[in-house]
């Protein structure tokens, strides 16, 4: 529980440093934002002047810095110039898009992987284990970018899903069971992409780890006391093997979300990566830097769940 | 903000040391916890000159340590050390680079005493190499009169320590420590590990160089038949502290410490056990 | 040895690849920036062996094309002339490397007829010439990038294994900051900061420069490793013994130790800084016309009539996958020879 609680404040301290470093990069960046702030037709000059107080734009980089924290603390998570709005407004439905997709994703992906990684390990040298490492091979060579543009195509010439978005037009007619249809109709191109690009690093994971495992004597004293093929694979040695599979699930977090940017800004799902590609386009300041503190949350969120998984699974870890 | 140099009369001792402390703190940061371990306590020691002298103990005694500050590879925390006139304990490295040459250490043979990738010529010549005394040729041709006094033939040159035996890497670290032309070598546990006839050759090998060069030998060592049969001093350490120091021979045959007695008495045991295996035929 | 010559047969793949792109003025039969106004987006000419009477020809050979009358972007052939493929024609001047300059290609077709290997785009540019151009733009960009970040890592993981004590524990908090962001996501939002408007050198350099500098995290921390744990062999305690200076300790102790890392982690980099450069550019944030790179030749697609019918567009992600593949193999392959040689 302590070591929970260590590691939680160790978080809270990255997350700030993050911060401070954010305001101090975009201090160095040439260009203002008051200077855009102005050109933009959608602020009126009135909001435009009580957000420069709000802000402080127009202060030092400290005060600066203050005043967003102040404006977390209030909910707000400074403003979008681009879109006229506080920035709170706009990232939890995003994060949440994103959430739903890389958690599908994620489930699916490890889904296939355990069975098949174990399946691989326990073939292991035999055709259908070098049939899934050439396969996982060629896979991981293939960047998201690639699959993402690859399955819309496949989608829009076959017209059997939608080229991407998360609804369809009409969706507000939709009674509950279409609408979750329509839902899975668009989920399939972005998640279908991401899990053929985590897969075969997940694969080989599992895999690896269970040979290591297969090999330990454990195993052998269990098959000689006659237990089955099945239950020793499941039961005896998948648990064994779990451990560094657990921190690959927290690390394999980050490199998840930077897949799904680029999945979403592809395919159109309205997660968080378009907003940030959006925001980093027009400049459009305390969006990219709440997008990057929600992204380093739940980062650290998966190494800490990650960890406590840990704890409760593996008995060894317990005893330390 | 220079060193003492403060001459003192000549000594009998090439290297004493005088209340020579050492602390180890391990700091955890956030418990706040810190582990303090006194590795030396106010250490007063002598090396005579041109002699053997051995320093035993159980392990953890503080030997390895001990050894470290008097070849200036550590810093000791408080007391002096006094080196051929000199007060070294505090000298930096640009001071101490005068030093160095005449202060060598040879370990015990293990992976990582000797750089697995250079050749043996490469190590034996990294002492001159550093130290900027040659070049080229003339180093080259220094590596091979280095190894044929240690033993070694010059063939072995190209080899890396990996395509040595135990018994060469030895030869091969001792010719290394000896191209600086030292006054005090420290052996620290040079001889273990390695199998009863190599280690005689050894023996023989550094009783030959200390003819030769006139060198003075500290060996540390938790062999007591090996410091029995070579050793002239003998000073024993106990929980950071030289309990006992004086001549081999009252050493052994009348101790005056308590752990010296337990440790002769184990020595004899174990002795017993040799003679009582090679007499039945099982060596 | 086996796992020699899986080694090799993976560098030698990867090497020919690269020359292929390193010599793409001559590889390519066109110059990129050619314009062909009158065969905008045209399926890749198609080559034959047989003509319209049946008859065998060794050497193989295209008709002209013309554009269809009253479509857009539908192209026919005209049987009328058959125009040869001849090897190690004259054609447009280039430079290899800005140091010489020839005409010589690797294959060609006489005018008026076009050898469109993987057709062409929007403004009738020759896509397999531009795919070849685009190459070296992507992988420079990759290979140094690569090169910023592996330099960057050696230089802090050396000096803060070495040194230890504060600046140990300060680099070691950077490396935490830079690792707990997503890699793209702290990409995206360094290059926001940056101004979007910039000369295509400028682009380029910046490119580098960001993409470079956002990694040097991981390979810091792999080389603090390994000087931490070679700082304490007896060899190197020994070498201080004699009086050996730090740099002397780095240059002829430690550093040799970390090559195979350091190579290792280049043969991942790449690939992935490749990618890197593909992404901004495809979003329009990395070189943009008329700089032809990977990324911006792939950005076409994101036009939805380009994405159904224009499939020969997809050129550049075969290139993409096979250096990806190429690397990753060596990666592997390089990996498994220092596992086997330690052991």
């Amino acid at each position: 529980m302590r070591y929970l609680m260590r590691r939680s404040f160790h978080g809270v301290l990255l997350l700030v440093a993050v911060s401070v470093l954010c305001f101090l990069f975009s201090d160095l960046a040439p260009g203002s934002f008051l200077d855009e702030m102005k050109l933009n037709p959608q602020i009126s000059p009135q909001t435009s002047t009580a957000l420069r107080a709000q802000y402080g734009l127009d202060q030092p980089l400290a005060v600066r810095y203050l005043r967003w924290v102040e404006s977390v603390t209030h909910g707000e998570w400074g403003y979008s110039f681009a879109y006229n709005l506080p920035v709170s407004s706009l990232l939890p439905i995003r994060a949440r898009n994103t959430l739903a997709l890389t958690l599908a994703a994620t489930v699916l992906a490890w889904a296939i992987a355990i069975p098949l990684g174990i399946w691989s390990a326990y073939r292991n040298g035999r055709w259908e284990d070098r049939f899934t490492m050439g396969a996982t091979s060629f896979l991981l060579s293939v960047p998201e970018l690639v699959f993402a543009i690859g399955l819309l195509f496949l989608a829009v010439r076959t017209h059997a899903l939608p080229a991407g978005g998360m609804q369809s037009l009409d969706a507000e007619r939709f009674g509950l069971w279409q609408k979750t249809v329509d839902l899975g109709r668009h989920l399939a191109v972005p998640v279908t992409a991401l899990v053929l690009a985590s897969l075969p690093i997940l694969v080989r994971h599992v895999r690896a780890s269970m040979i290591e495992v297969l090999d330990m004597p454990f195993i052998s004293a269990a098959r000689g006391c006659g237990i089955g093929e099945a239950k020793l694979l499941l039961t005896y040695a998948f648990p064994a093997a779990a451990n560094p599979l657990i921190s690959l699930f927290g690390l394999s977090v980050a490199g998840l979300l930077s897949g799904s940017l680029l999945v979403e800004a592809i395919t159109g799902w309205p997660g968080l990566g378009p907003l940030l590609l959006e925001a980093a386009m027009s400049r459009d300041l305390y969006i990219v830097i709440g997008i990057v503190m929600l992204s380093t949350i739940f980062t650290i969120a998966g190494t800490l769940l990650a960890d406590v998984m840990l704890v409760v699974a593996d008995p060894r870890v317990r005893a330390e | 903000m220079g060193p003492e140099v403060a001459r003192m009369a000549t000594s009998p001792a090439l290297l004493e040391t005088r209340g020579l402390s050492k602390r180890f703190v391990i700091r955890r940061l956030f418990l706040r916890e810190q582990t303090v371990i006194d590795a030396l306590k106010h250490v007063d020691f002598q090396i005579a000159p041109q002699r053997i002298t051995a320093l035993v103990g159980e392990s953890g005694s503080g030997k390895s340590t001990l050894a470290g500050c008097l070849a200036r590879l550590e810093r000791p925390d408080e007391g002096e050390i006094w080196f051929q006139g000199d007060e070294i304990s505090r000298w930096n490295e640009q001071q101490l680079r005068s030093v160095r040459p005449k202060l060598q250490m040879v370990f015990q043979d293990s992976p990582g005493a000797l750089n697995p990738r250079l050749s043996a010529a490469q190590i034996i010549t990294e002492p001159l190499e550093v130290q900027r005394r040659e070049r080229g040729s003339s180093l080259r041709a220094h590596a091979c009169e280095l190894m044929e006094e240690v033993g070694l033939s010059a063939n072995l040159s190209a080899r890396t320590p990996l395509q040595l035996s135990g018994g060469q890497r030895q030869r091969l670290a001792i010719a290394r420590a000896i191209a600086l032309r030292p006054a005090l070598l420290i052996l620290d546990e040079s001889l273990s590990g390695l199998d009863l006839s190599t280690q005689a050759q050894i023996v023989n090998l550094l009783l030959d160089l200390q003819s030769t060069y006139g060198l003075t030998y500290l060996l540390i060592s938790h062999d007591l038949s090996l410091v029995g049969q070579v050793a002239d001093f003998v000073a024993v350490m106990h929980d950071g502290q030289i309990v006992e120091h004086g001549k081999r021979t009252q050493i052994f045959t009348a101790p005056q410490h308590d752990h010296t007695r337990s440790l002769l008495a184990f020595r004899r045991r174990l002795d017993a056990d040799r003679q009582a295996a090679s007499a039945g035929g099982r060596l | 040895m086996k796992g020699k010559r899986k080694l090799v047969i993976a560098a030698v793949f990867l090497v020919s690849l690269h020359v292929a792109i390193l010599c793409a003025g001559f590889v390519a039969p066109y110059s990129p920036t050619v314009q062909n106004r009158d065969f905008a987006f045209a399926p890749p000419t198609r080559i034959h062996l047989v003509d319209s009477r049946g008859s065998w020809h060794w050497r193989p050979f295209v008709y002209d094309w013309e554009p269809r009358p009253n479509a857009i972007y539908e192209y026919e052939e005209s049987r009328s002339g058959r125009r040869p493929v001849h090897f190690f024609v004259r054609g447009a001047e280039y430079t290899v490397a800005g140091i010489f300059s020839s005409n010589l290609h690797l294959f060609g077709v006489d005018a008026p007829a076009q050898l469109f290997l993987v057709g062409t785009d929007n403004y009738g540019r020759d896509q397999f010439s531009r795919v070849l151009y685009g190459g070296q733009i992507s992988v420079a960009a990759g290979l140094l990038a690569t090169l910023t970040s592996l330099l960057l890592g050696l230089l802090i993981g050396c000096v803060s294994g070495f040194y230890g004590g504060w600046v140990d524990e300060s680099a070691m908090r950077c490396v935490e900051i830079f690792l707990v962001l997503p890699w793209l996501y702290l990409l995206l939002a360094v290059r926001a900061f940056l101004p979007l408007h910039i000369t295509p050198v400028h682009a380029f350099l910046l490119l580098v420069g960001v993409i470079g500098t956002i990694g040097w995290a991981r390979p810091a921390r792999l080389v603090r490793g390994i000087v931490l744990s070679v700082k304490t062999r007896k060899y190197v305690i020994a070498s201080r013994g004699f009086g050996a200076s730090d740099t002397y300790i780095l240059r002829r102790h430690i550093l040799p130790e970390t090559y195979g890392v350091l190579l290792t982690q280049a043969a991942l980099l790449v690939p992935q800084y490749i990618v890197a450069e593909v992404a901004l550019s495809y979003f329009g944030l990395g070189l943009s016309e008329p700089l032809p790179s990977w990324g911006n030749l792939l950005a076409s697609l994101q036009q939805y009539n380009v994405l159904v019918s224009c499939w020969w567009m997809f050129a550049p992600a075969l290139a993409l996958v096979l250096i990806s593949f190429g690397y990753h193999e060596v990666a592997n392959a390089f990996h498994e020879q220092l596992q086997s040689g330690s052991t």
